[in-house]
């Protein structure tokens, strides 16, 4: 009996794609568990959360965030406000806690999967019964966006990236189908409220816009005059009509506090690093684009993955870092999906007249699509993070050899900035994030709050979960305090002066991210009372020296 | 609609233009390098690249872009 070549091939194809959707649905369960675990923690597991939580706690009191910060509790948020007021219905469900963000930060990264699915299968294929087409490829360039070390990262945080990054790809599915024969007006109007949106939740959209506004110029000059323009009018009026209603503070606060330093090096490595964890998807997505470029029509997805690349060379701003990749990596999974979607579909036969006469009629069509499963294969390791303790997660770290190569080190590698090693492995090596969280720092949670119950009257932390769970309000929020200080923008008089009175009992640190006259006041006023180790961190916890006598006794 | 050939045009003009500032910044003493600094290089190479994909677009004549 002898066995055609092309069926060998098919089964093992359906074989591999079978192998490469369950490594990425393992890597989705990965994300759903660190998720679970980050909605059980209640503090600060990034630094911004609990300020991001704080703008939504005013937005529901009627309040702005952005607000004079040489003025106590020299406070102000430096993001746009759509994020926060999304989070403002969910506060009465869950209270002032930052499940809320969360919840909707994760939530729209499963909406962001859901797209690149969808586009992706809408622009791959037309016939019925291609499973390749209509699932495999949609379905893993979805879950490869969830399998992204970065989207796992920062996915299920109380923080804007991943709300921008859904509006993003939302823009851009609707406005590629902006000639569309029926809907196509409707397509647009809605792609320029996702592109309003996602302007409205953190500045850098604005090459999202750029790739939407040019994508629709090269097809229709006159629409793209018209929605360019009445985009900018419409963003202009409420970006007005905010810096009116804030007294210029929104100005101050969004614009001019986030010009800060520039190390062109750290873009540099971070563009490495993107491109070595998401190697596949960047190669496909850049041949996609050179093929559209010079051999058919750019379409609205390769232009977002080339804009894309704009907000990635903003990273070595001081305070970004590798989220700004994030519209990048969406980009990228949906654009390889394309490209692989457009090399399946490519009639190869006639142009391997030699190896077709070897493999048989079909064989090439065969040999595509069981090396469409590989290629997802091989760059699934790529991208590798698991914790390394627990039931599941132990053993299979082991097995894979990573147990013992831990995000933070351990034993004498330790890293110095920190002070317990983590149960986490990530292929992008030292990463403060993505761990799971321990009874430990439970624990220490638990003897910070201690120190704050006691306090009396508002405290002065660099995290803001713990004055929001003590219910006291949030005084300054410390990267912003530093963005407008090192910009010349930030009087720091009052604070110095507050601090001088020692008029907060209690000091927390984390990073001492404070300008410096602020933590000068800070050590002629504050003794060290404590230092608390907790989600690898050291939390040094600083009692105001005249009322050291109330200050609790540190547990043994 | 916009053909290859005007979007090679565009491509060309704007990449001449950024080589052009990139060097005038060090002709007009800015930029924390002495001579041509690393971010200079960079852009300047991304620029000529940027120059040659316009000239190969122009070339490509009416098509859609």
């Amino acid at each position: 009996m002898t066995i055609r070549l092309p069926r060998v091939l098919k089964g093992t194809a359906a074989l591999l794609a079978v192998l490469a959707v369950l490594v990425y649905l393992g890597y989705f369960v990965i994300y759903i568990s660190y998720a679970v675990e980050l909605f059980r923690w209640p503090f600060d597991y990034d630094q911004g959360e609990g300020f991001e939580l704080y703008d939504a706690i005013l937005y529901r009191q009627g309040l702005w965030p952005y607000r004079d910060n040489a003025s106590f509790p020299f406070y102000a948020s430096n993001y746009p406000p759509l994020f926060h007021l999304l989070m403002v219905p969910l506060l009465p469900i869950f209270g002032p806690r930052l499940i809320a963000g969360r919840l909707l930060s994760f939530g729209a990264t499963l909406v962001t999967a859901g797209a690149i699915f969808v586009v992706v299968r809408r622009n791959v294929t037309k016939q019925r019964g291609d499973w390749m087409g209509m699932w495999f490829i949609p379905l893993v360039s979805g879950l490869a966006f969830l399998a992204s070390n970065y989207v796992y990262q920062i996915g299920p945080l109380c923080r804007m990236h991943m709300t921008l990054v859904m509006f993003e790809t939302l823009a851009i599915a609707f406005i590629a189908e902006f000639e569309h024969r029926k809907h196509g007006t409707r397509n647009l109007l809605v792609g320029l409220v996702m592109l309003f949106c996602a302007g409205y939740t953190k500045q850098t959209a604005v090459f999202t816009v750029a790739a939407a506004i040019s994508y629709v110029f090269l097809r229709d000059t006159k629409k793209a005059v018209l929605a360019g323009g009445g985009l900018a009018l419409a963003a202009g009026a409420v970006f007005w009509l905010i810096n009116t209603a804030t007294g210029g503070e929104w100005w101050l606060n969004i614009i001019e506090a986030n010009v800060n330093e520039f190390d062109y090096r750290r873009t540099l490595f971070l563009f490495r690093q993107w491109f070595s964890l998401h190697t596949l998807f960047i190669l496909l997505g850049a041949g996609y684009f050179i093929y559209e470029l010079f051999w058919d029509r750019l379409s609205a997805y390769s232009l977002w993955f080339f804009f894309a690349l704009g907000v990635g060379a903003l990273s070595g701003k001081w305070g970004a870092g590798f989220g700004y990749f994030n519209t990048a990596v969406a980009a990228a999974c949906l654009t390889s999906g394309l490209a692989l979607g457009k090399l399946k579909e490519i009639d190869w036969e006639p142009r391997f007249d030699l190896w077709r006469s070897s493999v048989g009629r079909g064989g090439v069509r065969a040999v595509i699509a069981a090396i469409i499963p590989l290629l997802y294969l091989l760059q699934a390791p790529r991208m590798l993070h698991l914790p390394t303790a627990g039931p599941v997660w132990a053993p299979l770290s082991r097995t894979l050899g990573v147990d013992d190569q831990l995000a933070y080190g351990s034993g004498e590698s330790l890293a110095p900035t920190h002070c317990a090693p983590v149960s986490y492995y990530d292929a992008m090596g030292y990463t403060q994030l993505g761990h799971p969280l321990s009874a430990d720092d439970y624990e220490a949670g638990e003897r910070i709050m201690a120190y704050v119950d006691a306090a009396e009257g508002p405290i002065f932390s660099e995290e803001a979960m713990f004055s929001i769970l003590a219910d006291k309000p949030v005084v300054t929020n410390p990267t912003q305090l530093l963005n407008l200080y090192n910009n010349g923008l930030l009087d720091t008089t009052e604070i110095v002066d507050h601090v001088d009175q020692q008029a907060f009992d209690l000091v927390i640190f984390r990073a001492q991210f404070y300008p410096p006259p602020v933590l000068e006041a800070i050590g002629q006023n504050y003794q060290p009372v404590d230092q608390v180790c907790m989600n690898g961190f050291t939390y040094h916890l600083l009692w105001a020296r005249d009322r050291l006598a109330n200050a609790p006794e540190p547990p043994r | 609609m916009v053909t290859k050939r005007q979007l090679g045009y565009f491509v060309v003009a704007v990449s001449v233009i950024g080589i052009v500032g990139i060097i005038a910044v060090d002709v007009l003493g800015a930029g924390r390098w002495g001579g041509f600094g690393p971010l200079q290089r960079m852009g300047i190479g991304l620029g000529l690249v940027a120059v040659a994909a316009g000239l190969v677009l122009i070339r490509l004549g009416d098509r859609p872009a």
